[in-house]
């Protein structure tokens, strides 16, 4: 067990210290955010159609967008493994005494890492731009959390795909292929409700809704409800994707 | 006695069709220089996953140190260090962190990483860029990098798949330079599969041939060279017609294997030509053929590489060159 944390961290180590080399990728990734929230959502919230509970509508989709984006850096993860495997790194991780596992698990988690970062960059903007959040640090650091754990899940998604997908080129369309339908069929946007009955049964099993409703409780509406419930599905979501993906993982390497 | 790696029947059959290794045996003594030559696609990778306990073998035993590599996979991990032929490093950080976080997934204390890290940079020669991004460093800084990264644990065992593919001939005399130290510094015993015959031949203690999946030979590389046999003397001639019946008298006698004669050359293959020289002679001045030059070619790891492999790894032009000297020879 303490060998397993200790691989992790150091997966999320190699993480950070890619990040603090060369961090273009964040400010990159960072621009269609942006635009949603400061563009998209000001311009929407003049049609007034769409019930949010009271909270202005750029408030409203601000952790929707946060979560699409954290999910995209995600997803995008498994494109570094398909690159991992098609040089010798993967090889080399599974000649080492780490289980195939613990290098799994720490490989997605690490993608949180990247994720957190991205939050940092589009809180301050939406900030700028007039977005409420609850000022309460505790909350916020909870939600920071569920962003981490839930970018963990997504990532094994695309490390799973990856599995799948042996090539780069082919990786690149999967991954919009992905983000898109769990970001149009989650409540990111919109309530769940207003949409027609099959996609709101498949909403149900997004775990995009899960996290968004979180953190939307979280950091901007307050409504706590149903977070254990979030919760739960979160870890359901992670437990079944780990394992999945360690699985498909070690296809890779073969 | 206990062999480093110890082999037996060992197959590897993919997707129940492609059969990878067809029976493979093999014994290497510990502290050894091992070179696995064989055409591409004979098994050689597939050989060195299965013993880095990558891959599970169909059939057959295979042990790494007295361990067997289906039941005690992560102890052999521990103890074998392992260069794969595809860059293995991470381009976007420095050499240094690399290494580190290396040193952290092999449980190196945190108090002695440090050292273990800048003295295995030191050994390879590449301690001064160990602050530059790996996407700055050359090919061969990148294998020595890949070979210190290696060095951390100190391994048993070290396996490397083509190690100097595609690297100049200087860069990979240099890399050669620092296996070889880094063998003799930890004793280790060192496993390779190249299709560089000279490094074969320069670097190791024993080679074998793998061909379609199964051993074909093994031996040091003189022994190998040796079994191939016949050194062959080629003597320019000053007549373009070698008769029939001068080519049945230089057979005859008991030192000459075979002799052929092509326009103004006749090529005489022979076991042990100081032996056989002065005798041939005789029968080319009885006869009065003049020579006007003598040159020998002994067998060549090439050689031996087309006796056991039946294709050959070199370029197509020098290819075509030894096989018409063999062609004739055989004829």
């Amino acid at each position: 067990m303490i060998d397993f944390m200790r691989n992790m961290l150091a997966m999320i180590d190699l993480e950070l210290r890619r990040l603090r080399h060369d961090r273009t990728e964040l400010y990159t990734r960072a621009v269609q955010p942006v635009l949603w929230i400061a563009i998209y959502g000001p311009i929407m919230s003049g049609v007034k159609a769409i019930p949010t509970g009271g909270i202005p509508y750029t408030d409203y989709i601000t952790p929707g967008v946060l979560i699409q984006s954290t999910t995209f850096v995600s997803i995008f993860f498994g494109l570094i493994m398909v690159w991992e495997r098609e040089s010798g790194i993967l090889k080399k991780l599974f000649v080492t005494p780490a289980s195939p596992y613990s290098i799994v698990i720490g490989r997605s988690m690490s993608s949180g890492v990247r994720a957190i970062f991205q939050v940092l960059i589009i809180v301050p903007v939406a900030l700028l731009i007039g977005v409420r959040f609850i000022p309460n640090t505790a909350y916020f650091m909870f939600a920071l959390l569920i962003i981490f754990f839930s970018s963990g899940g997504f990532a094994s998604i695309s490390i799973l795909v990856a599995s799948l997908m042996k090539t780069r080129e082919r990786f690149m369309g999967i991954g919009q292929a992905i983000t898109f339908p769990l970001f149009f069929a989650s409540n990111a946007l919109y309530p769940v409700k207003m949409m027609p009955p099959i996609l709101q049964y498949f909403a149900l099993f997004n775990p995009m809704s899960y996290v968004v409703d979180a953190v939307r409780g979280l950091i901007v509406s307050g409504d706590l409800t149903n977070l254990s419930i979030d919760i739960l599905a979160i870890a359901v979501f992670d437990a079944i994707m780990f394992v999945s993906a360690s699985i498909g993982f070690k296809r890779i390497i073969e | 006695m206990e062999f480093a790696i110890d082999v037996r029947d060992l197959t590897k059959v993919f997707e129940g069709k492609t059969r990878a290794l067809d029976g493979v045996n093999l014994k290497i003594e510990s502290g050894r220089i091992f070179a696995l030559l064989g055409p591409n696609g004979a098994g050689k990778t597939t050989l060195i996953r299965i013993l880095t306990t990558q891959i599970q073998p169909t059939s057959g035993e295979a042990h790494v140190s007295g361990l067997d590599v289906v039941k005690d996979g992560v102890e052999i991990r521990k103890l074998i260090g392992y260069i794969p032929q595809e860059m293995s490093v991470w381009t976007d950080i420095s050499g240094y962190e690399n290494l580190l976080i290396y040193a952290k997934i092999y449980g190196i204390a945190s108090q002695e990483r440090g050292k273990i890290i800048n003295d295995a940079l030191k050994d390879m020669g590449i301690i001064e860029f160990k602050d530059n991004l790996v996407k700055t460093y050359s090919g061969g800084m990148i294998r020595r990098l890949e070979i210190a990264c290696a060095m951390l644990i100190k391994p048993q065992i070290l396996f490397l798949d083509e190690p100097t593919i595609g690297l100049d001939p200087s860069v990979r005399k240099a890399v050669w330079e620092k296996l070889v130290s880094f063998k003799r510094e930890y004793g280790s015993t060192v496993f390779f599969n190249t299709h560089y015959m000279d490094e074969a031949d320069l670097y190791s203690d024993e080679i074998a041939i793998i061909n379609r999946g199964k051993i074909v030979t093994m031996g040091t590389a003189e022994e190998l060279k040796h079994h191939v046999g016949g050194e062959v003397i080629r003597f320019t001639v000053e007549v373009n017609e070698i008769s029939e019946d001068f080519l049945e008298k230089v057979r005859k006698l008991n030192v000459v294997n075979e002799a052929v004669a092509d326009d103004f050359e006749v090529d005489i293959s022979v076991e042990d030509y100081e032996e056989a020289l002065p005798q041939v002679l005789e029968v080319f001045r009885i006869e009065h053929v003049s020579v006007k030059k003598v040159s020998l070619t002994k067998p060549s790891l090439d050689d031996v590489f087309v006796k056991y492999a039946g294709t050959r790894l070199e370029s197509t032009e020098r290819i075509r060159e030894v096989r018409q000297v063999r062609d004739r020879i055989r004829r």
